[in-house]
């Protein structure tokens, strides 16, 4: 079975960066991999070493159960879709396709099929005589993909694939994508920084950060679970709002917010809450003093940010979309409604949240302590 | 940014040789005062060719005339035919053209090798051999004439047309414009080219060298001009009259023929065609290689 | 195994795309720097064995009347022709940097001497400058002067080949200068003519500063030219009449390959280098000083 096998795959840069750090994991074949991080968390240097474009410091990386460590890229049998498609501007759109299968001497009767079936499936068979240069962005990243496809190769790497395209293309090319897959089942990985592409593409993620893997998963079971503070903070939008709290006799204290939470050792905490697991809170349940900011009415729901006592935790993340976000000695986080429910600026309400939907993380490691049940 | 605009920006050079327009307000018949230093400029730059022209129709007694005559009575063309009888031009002419061909296919594909090396593969010693590659470029060739001569003659090539093909075969100037362009080139289309299946050589020269037209042209007239206009080095190395080059030849026929004004005038007039010809035809390359390099013979 | 994997480094693809031309530099480029520089401690006429003389040879020339005199005329030449080259090349492509009709024979005009070679240039301007009989004597006769004997005169043949030379390179000068006049950017004059600077006024506090790295470019490279000079000493003069063209590159010439004194021709040789690596880096100094560099 060819599927693709990280075994303590580590890669140092000369001058001591560690982009990867003993990168241990397996894709199966035939499976849709995420690998998903802020940037420089290692995750593109990983595809790069799969690729062969970078070398391996120490570790194996196994196709099928074949190392590839020191087997050239053009030998490796493994296509690749740049970030910015990296098509071959002097060539048509044709030779663009038929390069790689050309390079690999196959037979011309074969490579026309191939490069006319590849292109027939992806749409761009009018585009075949164009020069990348004449091509609108959407149809570049279409060729990119053809040109990848039509060598059948052993395993596909997308590199961020969609970052170049605007917002309503890169939906419809996402459902695309996870179509093409489907139906040919390629093993593939893909590397992206944006969240909402590793929830919806994936059937398993990788959550990268500081070249460590943090946490391996369907990608609802990482939404639901998160192993540390950082997943917990990367993955989901609106994030996962992080209070720092006191945990003693079963009951964790944070600002005018107490919880009981049965069986939790004494000691700083820090308690993840979902936005759309804050709901208004009913007589008699514990709940925090929540002061109205900013309504963003969405649509289908509405997101309000305002600020709660406490002190607010900024997971660990490295991305720079991930500010402190403290207003004295209030927190500020943000929280999920239905459409009904629209508070306006000024307001005061208090916010409740079901004990069993509370993740817990230990104040000093950041691991999980308590996970919440879906 | 479209890759195809990236790649014709890292070439980005002004766009000297562009048609210049007429006056921006769309009125052709304003006069401007720059005329007035731009003609006599102008004129001064080409009564020399100009006269070498009319002297090189005319007859011999017309040379020995002053004032000089201006305008000839006839045209007489039986001076370049002269030319063509009393010296091997020919052979001349023949033999530039072969070391300048070979010469400029050499650098054309030993710069572009290690250009490319010099560029994109990290080998052993690599940054110290760049750097000693550069300081030639510092060297006069006065300097290094002598010894450069004696190793000529160690390997049996002087009066021969090897003696000015062998050691110009590469030049440190070719390599490093190369490289310098070479890194401009977006690196993932020779990464795509690698995991395509194509070897270093095939990166290179399928998917760098067509994407270096400019770059290759510049380098192509520069060593053209230089190796064509090139005397000390034939003059150190050349003996035999049917080794000469052009430049060579005309010193010689110079000599021959002092006095013969019109001869040597028309001799002058075909050794300075093939260039303008060519200068005229590859204007944009010609200027776009002066302008960055900054190199004549 | 292991052989096959260092075949296929990249350390030997590089030597082995690196190699032919690097070879080629070292052979007629590396080797011939230090060879120069061990002759120049020798004697030797190119045909015996080299005899070792120490620093005879560098201790003879200051005492060599035929150096010293190549040296005061490349240091005339080179006096005279960097500016005048450099100058005339700023004001061509000054006048040459605007969109009238006729730009284009213009520019053309100015532009063509560069790719005339050196020997070619030197025919021209030979029969341009014959003293009985050439356009040069009749045109200045018009004004009342002359007639000169340009290239057969002592007094004048020097100064009758810098201007040949600054004819054939201000084309050259200008082409660099016109390239970096187009890389002004048009806001900047723009901006200074709204602040109600007069065309002179921009020209000398925007547009020269602007060209600085242009001119310490040329101003470098017209230098080392001028140290460098031979091709037209040689084919119009050979040095004369008597001494009063001879430069040192012609001196070194005719030392090695005329009167095989080759190590005395050697030490000549490294005398230029290390003059021309002063030169340079003193003009390079100053002009790190006067030079702006835009980001």
């Amino acid at each position: 079975m060819p599927g693709l096998t990280f075994d303590h795959v580590s890669k140092e840069f000369p001058g001591g960066t560690v982009a990867v750090r003993d990168l241990s994991l397996a894709i199966a074949d035939g499976e849709f991999m995420i690998f998903v991080g802020p940037s420089g968390c290692g995750k593109t240097t990983a595809l790069r070493m799969v690729a062969g474009l970078e070398k391996i410091t120490s570790g194996t990386i196994t196709v099928g159960d074949r190392v590839i460590n020191d087997v050239s890229p053009r030998d490796r049998d493994i296509a690749m879709v740049f970030q910015n498609y990296a098509l071959y501007p002097h060539m048509t759109v044709q030779r663009n396709l038929a390069f790689g299968l050309k390079e690999r001497k196959t037979a011309k009767a074969e490579i026309e099929r191939r490069v006319a079936e590849v292109s027939a499936m992806l749409g761009i068979d009018d585009l075949l005589k164009r020069r990348p240069a004449q091509l609108s962005g959407g149809q570049r990243q279409r060729v990119a993909m053809g040109r990848a496809l039509v060598r059948e190769p052993k395993a596909f790497l997308l590199d961020e694939p969609l970052s170049n395209l605007d917002a309503k293309l890169r939906v419809q090319v996402r459902g695309d994508l996870k179509r093409l897959h489907q139906r040919l089942g390629i093993t593939t990985i893909y590397v992206t920084h944006d969240q909402v592409e590793a929830m919806t593409l994936g059937e398993r993620v990788a959550v990268l950060s500081n070249g460590v893997l943090q946490q391996l998963g369907a990608p609802q079971d990482v939404y639901d679970h998160p192993v540390n503070l950082f997943v917990a903070g990367f993955i989901g939008s609106p994030p996962m709002n992080l209070l720092r709290a006191e945990a003693k006799a079963g009951v964790a204290t944070a600002g005018d917010l107490s919880l009981p939470m049965a069986g939790l050792p004494d000691g700083d905490v820090v308690l993840g809450l979902r936005p759309e697991h804050l709901r208004p809170a009913t007589d008699g349940q514990p709940s925090t003093e929540f002061q109205v900011e900013v309504v963003e009415p969405l649509g289908d729901g509405v997101i309000v940010h305002g600020t709660v006592s406490g002190t607010l935790v900024t997971a660990p993340s490295g991305d720079d979309e991930v500010l402190p976000r403290l207003a004295g000695d209030r927190a500020e986080i943000t929280t999920k409604f239905e459409p009904t429910l629209r508070p306006s600026p000024g307001e005061r309400m208090r916010l409740a949240i079901a004990p069993h939907h509370v993740h817990v993380f230990d104040g000093r490691t950041g691991d999980v302590i308590v996970q919440a049940t879906a | 940014m479209s890759q195809a605009s990236e790649i014709r920006a890292g070439t980005a050079l002004p766009a000297l040789e562009e048609e210049a327009g007429r006056d921006p307000r769309g009125d052709r018949f304003v006069f401007s005062w720059w005329h007035l230093v731009l003609f006599p400029l102008a004129i001064l730059m080409v009564v020399p060719m100009i006269w070498m022209v009319i002297t090189s129709v005319e007859t011999l007694n017309e040379t020995r005339h002053f004032p000089p005559i201006l305008v000839p009575s006839g045209i007489r063309w039986q001076n370049y035919t002269d030319v063509l009888q009393r010296a091997p031009f020919a052979r001349w002419f023949l033999n530039t053209l072969v070391v300048t061909v070979v010469v400029v296919a050499g650098n054309l594909l030993f710069c572009s090798l290690a250009g490319y090396a010099f560029a994109r593969i990290k080998f052993f010693g690599r940054d110290v051999v760049f750097i000693l590659v550069l300081a030639t470029l510092m060297i006069p060739f006065q300097v290094i004439m002598i010894p450069t001569f004696l190793i000529v003659r160690k390997l049996g090539l002087i009066d021969t047309l090897g003696a000015l093909i062998v050691p110009n075969l590469a030049g440190a100037f070719g390599i490093f414009l190369l490289r310098q362009f070479f890194r401009s080139l977006p690196i993932e289309l020779e990464e795509a080219a690698r995991i395509d299946g194509a070897s270093r050589l095939g990166v290179l020269f399928k998917i760098v060298l067509p994407l270096s037209g400019p770059v290759l042209a510049t380098v192509a007239v520069i060593t053209f001009l230089w190796t064509w206009n090139d005397f000390l080095w034939p003059l150190v190395t050349i003996y035999n009259p049917d080794n000469m080059t052009l430049q060579l030849g005309l010193t010689t026929f110079q000599g021959a023929h002092q006095t013969n004004t019109h001869l040597l005038m028309a001799a002058n007039v075909m050794s300075v065609l093939p260039v303008l010809f060519l200068f005229f035809g590859a204007q944009r390359f010609f200027i776009r290689g002066i302008a960055t390099s900054g190199l004549k013979g | 195994m292991n052989v096959r994997r260092i075949m296929r480094s990249d350390h030997v693809a590089g030597w082995a795309f690196a190699f032919p031309a690097v070879a080629l530099i070292v052979a007629f480029g590396i080797v011939p720097i230090v060879w120069s520089a061990l002759m120049s401690f020798q004697k030797t006429n190119l045909l015996s064995t080299p005899e070792w003389i120490g620093l005879n040879n560098y201790r003879a020339l200051p005492k060599d009347p035929l150096f010293k005199t190549s040296i005061v005329h490349a240091m005339i030449y080179a006096a005279l022709f960097v500016p005048l080259s450099v100058g005339g090349g700023l004001f061509a492509a000054v006048a040459l940097n605007r969109r009238i009709r006729g730009i284009r024979f213009y520019r053309l005009a100015v532009f063509v001497p560069v790719v005339v070679s050196t020997i070619a240039t030197s025919i021209m301007f030979l029969w341009l400058f014959d003293p009985n009989f050439g356009l040069a004597n009749w045109l200045l006769g018009k004004f009342g002067l002359g007639p000169f004997g340009f290239f057969t005169s002592s007094d004048g043949a020097l100064y009758s080949i810098i201007a040949m030379t600054v004819w054939g390179w201000i084309g050259f000068d200008a082409i660099i200068y016109l390239a970096a006049l187009q890389g002004v950017p048009q806001e900047l004059l723009e901006a200074a003519s709204l602040d109600g600077a007069r065309s002179w006024s921009i020209f000398r506090n925007i547009t020269l500063p602007l060209l600085g790295p242009a001119t310490l470019f040329l101003v470098v490279f017209s230098t080392i030219n001028a140290i460098q000079v031979f091709d037209e000493v040689y084919f119009l003069t050979k040095g004369g009449p008597g001494t009063a063209t001879y430069v040192p590159v012609l001196y070194l010439f005719t030392l090695a390959f005329q009167q095989g004194i080759a190590g005395y021709a050697a030490a000549i040789a490294y005398v230029l280098l290390v003059a021309i690596l002063i030169l340079t880096v003193i003009q390079l100094w100053v002009g790190k000083r006067m030079v702006y560099y835009a980001s």
